[in-house]
């Protein structure tokens, strides 16, 4: 394989946090934003695993990094998947403009 | 408790001065419960009770009665007390350290200033009684006693439940039970002013005299000429008390104690205390005298006096002849030793110009109690200028008799207004004598006392004066209008006296009110009498056509401080002046008023101008308003408009509600407005929009790692 470095790799990881932090910040629909957020957590883990590849002293940490963060992904998730649901079962829509309560 | 209130003598005056003060308290409780439990008289049976049982809606005569009781007591107490100084201070055995020990005392109430140190001012609460003292207090509190006795009748219109005012066209609820209120503290701070031992306590009562004055003048607040002569009588009084408040803070200053007795040993002992130079001492008698002139109504401070009759008749007699005015005269003869030669003659010329000034303005006038009122203000002026040439056991004589005879006058001129039903112009009286006997008789005595009939008490004093007055131009011929100007006064004084007394009770009734005019009830008349009897025979002594003889100017004389430098000058031709005077001015009345054989219409046409300038008292009025009225209402106009709006004056009165920053309304709106619309505006920050709040984070967090990262590179 041709040896990219690190820099590519990280870069990825940056266009993929961006995309994800965008997704959160536009989209109207909750479960939407949940999506922007694995997004995130994803780009997150390409970051791990490239310097797990390109950094030696950081070999196993970055994996082991990596599926820390897939596991903690699942939970968060399933967390947000709750409050998303009791969120339904208040405004009876996913829209989260329709949560304006905090509104000053 | 009894055991202190007995231990000395000098206790007793301590309780005959509370005593008036006890009843004002109980008074204004039982006004305060009263008011208290009126809005609960319906639902709460506890209130309902106290209530009614403090009289409900019509006002209570008990209270009346309780506050008559006290002070006949204080009367009471106060020639028992007078009588027992006496024995103590004539017997031999009493030496003047004893007297100290048992007719003074004294207690710090007050200490202003770093503690520990003997310079901070201390306040202090005593009494000290001495001859003059006595006899004060014991006519303070006699004719206080003939006086209430008298209201109890007078004011008879206020017990109704609801009373009508015709001249304030209003109907209001009677206010019996707060009448005696304000007169029993107005005794208790007179009381405490006569028997006071320093300055400072002095000053308080002085004050207090003043408030209650105000109260009383404006009893029938509704109205508003009242109203105005309530605000005139505090105002000149405070001008006055302002030069008081100079001299105290000099007093102090140099003095470093406000008690008397200190004060004139020091005075005793040579030179000035503390470096004091002449120039300070003079300013200092010319300070407190300020104040007496305020509160005795001398020129220029006089105006208030005569406006002071919007008061309830024996208001008028009670503070505005017998005692209040009289604590100006008081207060110069107790500060004697500290006034130099030069406020003597400061004080004789105010005095001398006061007694011509009203006199001649007393001559034109035809309501009763401005008759009396001006009559006041220049015998007044008369203590004042005997107290100037030296003449001290005079002056102050003059002062107890002249409260005695006053006192009679006024409330001989209340019984008849009452009579006549609220009548007051003397233009519409007439034949009274016939109606009202006992009054017109008794106001016969009192004409006669302030005439300076022989025999009678204000012929013993005004003669001394006199003679002093006689003594003193002679001595200085350069002051020969300090005797002229009080002789050609007295004859003044007789004849408006007896232009008073004829016009009101000989002649034909000239009105319907004065025709069914009917005697008043024998609460009202037996002060009359009482007054009476006391004003032809207070100043009685041994012989009795001696007018030097009187016991009580030989009573009064044993607590002259006797003034280095203030030699008393005495002429015994005077007296023969005085009686020539006195006999033409009640010969002229007479044949003017009595005997009609002069019209005095004629004399008004012909007297012309100078009738028009003394009718209106010398324009003093409209000279104090041109002068210090205007100004300060014109003052107080421009500040308002600068606060309210810049523009005109009619505007002045409403609120700025813009942000003109031209008036101080409009900065301090603009300020407001302004921080309410940047508030408003940071407002916004809290939309409730979620996925704002991220960009915001997001945008934010950018911003931070970017500064983070220009840092990181350029360090």
């Amino acid at each position: 394989m041709t040896e990219l470095g690190l820099t590519p790799y990280l870069c990825l990881g940056a266009f993929l946090f961006a995309c994800g932090l965008l997704c959160i910040a536009t989209k109207r629909n909750a479960v939407g934003i949940l999506m922007g957020v694995e997004l995130v957590l994803n780009a997150a883990n390409v970051n791990f695993v490239a310097c797990a590849r390109y950094v030696p002293s950081f070999a196993l940490e970055g994996q082991v990094f990596a599926l820390i963060v897939i596991v903690l992904a699942a939970g968060e998730a399933a967390v947000a998947l709750a409050i998303i649901l009791n969120f339904y079962n208040n405004h009876a829509t996913v829209d989260v403009d329709t949560a304006d309560e905090l509104k000053g | 408790m009894v055991g202190w209130l007995l231990a000395t003598p000098g206790r007793l005056y301590v309780i005959a001065t509370l005593l008036p003060l006890a009843a004002f308290v109980l008074l204004l409780v039982a006004g305060c419960l009263r008011g208290v439990c009126r809005p609960y008289r319906e639902t709460n049976p506890l209130a309902r009770f106290i209530y009614f049982f403090l009289g409900g809606s019509r006002p209570l005569r008990s209270g009346a009665f309780v506050a008559t009781a006290a002070i006949a007591l204080s009367a009471v107490l106060a020639i028992v007390g007078l009588i027992r100084f006496l024995d103590d201070a004539q017997s031999a055995s009493v030496s003047s350290l004893e007297m100290e020990q048992r007719w003074a005392e004294r207690t710090t109430w007050a200490k202003v200033g770093p503690s520990g140190v003997d310079s901070a001012v201390t306040l202090e609460l005593g009494y000290r009684i001495d001859h003059l003292t006595a006899v004060m207090f014991a006519m303070v509190a006699f004719v206080s006693t003939c006086i209430y006795v008298f209201s109890l009748g007078y004011m008879a219109d206020e017990t109704e439940e609801m009373h009508e005012d015709e001249e304030a066209h209003t109907t209001r609820p009677g206010r019996f039970g707060r009448f005696f209120l304000f007169l029993s503290l107005f005794c208790f701070s007179m009381l405490n002013l006569v028997i006071a031992d320093n300055l400072f306590q002095v000053f308080i009562s002085w004050e207090l005299v003043g408030v209650c004055s105000f109260f009383l003048i404006g009893f029938y607040h509704e109205r508003p000429s009242a109203a105005f002569a309530a605000n005139k009588a505090f105002i000149v009084n405070r001008i006055g008390d302002a030069g008081f408040l100079i001299g105290l803070a000099l007093v102090w200053t140099y003095f470093g104690t406000f008690n008397f007795q200190e004060i004139f040993r020091d005075l005793a002992s040579g030179p000035l205390p503390n470096g004091m130079t002449h120039t300070l001492f003079v300013i200092a008698g010319i300070g407190i005298f300020l104040g007496c002139m305020g509160k005795s109504a001398q020129f220029p401070l006089h105006t208030w006096l005569p406006d002071a009759m919007e008061g309830p008749t024996p208001v008028s007699a009670l503070i505005h002849a017998a005692t209040m005015v009289a604590a100006g005269v008081y207060l110069v003869g107790r500060c004697y030793p500290m006034f130099s030669p030069e406020v003597r003659l400061v004080i004789a010329y105010t005095g001398g110009i006061t007694l011509f000034l009203a006199a001649t303005i007393a001559l034109v006038q035809t309501d009763i109690k401005r008759v009396l009122a001006y009559s006041t203000v220049s015998q007044l002026g008369f203590m004042m200028l005997a107290l100037g040439v030296g003449g001290w056991e005079s002056g102050l004589l003059h002062l107890i008799t002249h409260a005695f005879f006053k006192a009679l006058l006024f409330l001989a001129a209340g019984s008849v207004i009452l009579g006549c039903h609220h009548e007051q112009d003397l233009i519409n009286m007439g034949g009274l004598r016939r109606k009202m006997p006992v009054t017109a008789y008794t106001m016969l005595m009192g004409v006669l006392a302030i005439s300076g009939t022989p025999f009678f008490s204000g012929w013993y004093s005004k003669d001394m004066i006199l003679s002093n007055a006689m003594g003193f131009a002679l001595q200085h011929r350069e002051h020969i209008a300090l005797f002229i100007l009080p002789l050609v006064t007295a004859g003044m004084t007789a004849f408006y006296m007896f232009r008073l007394w004829f016009l009101a009770f000989t002649g034909e009734p000239r009105d319907l009110g004065a025709e069914h005019a009917h005697e008043s009830p024998p609460v009202m008349t037996l002060p009359l009498v009482v007054l009476a009897v006391l004003s032809v025979c207070v100043a009685w002594g041994w012989p009795l056509w001696d007018p030097h003889a009187s016991y009580l100017g030989h009573l009064l004389d044993k607590a002259n401080p006797n003034v280095a430098g203030a030699t008393v000058f005495e002429d015994h031709r005077a007296g023969w002046l005085a009686l020539v005077a006195a006999a033409s001015g009640f010969a002229l009345a007479l044949l003017i008023y009595g005997l009609n054989k002069i019209d005095p219409d004629e004399l008004k046409e012909r007297a012309g101008a100078v009738y028009d300038f003394l009718r209106e008292k010398w324009h003093f009025d409209e000279l104090y308003d041109a002068f210090f009225v205007r100004p300060a209402v014109a003052l107080g106009y421009g500040s308002a408009r600068f606060d309210k709006r810049s523009a005109p004056l009619e505007q002045a009165e409403v609120a700025d509600r813009t942000m003109n920053v031209t008036s101080l309304d409009g900065v301090l709106n603009a300020l407001g407005l302004g921080t309410l619309s940047v508030g408003r505006r940071l407002r916004e920050t809290q939309s409730g929009m979620i996925r704002r709040y991220v960009t915001v984070l997001m945008v934010a967090a950018a911003a931070f790692v970017a500064v983070l990262v220009v840092i990181y590179l350029s360090a």
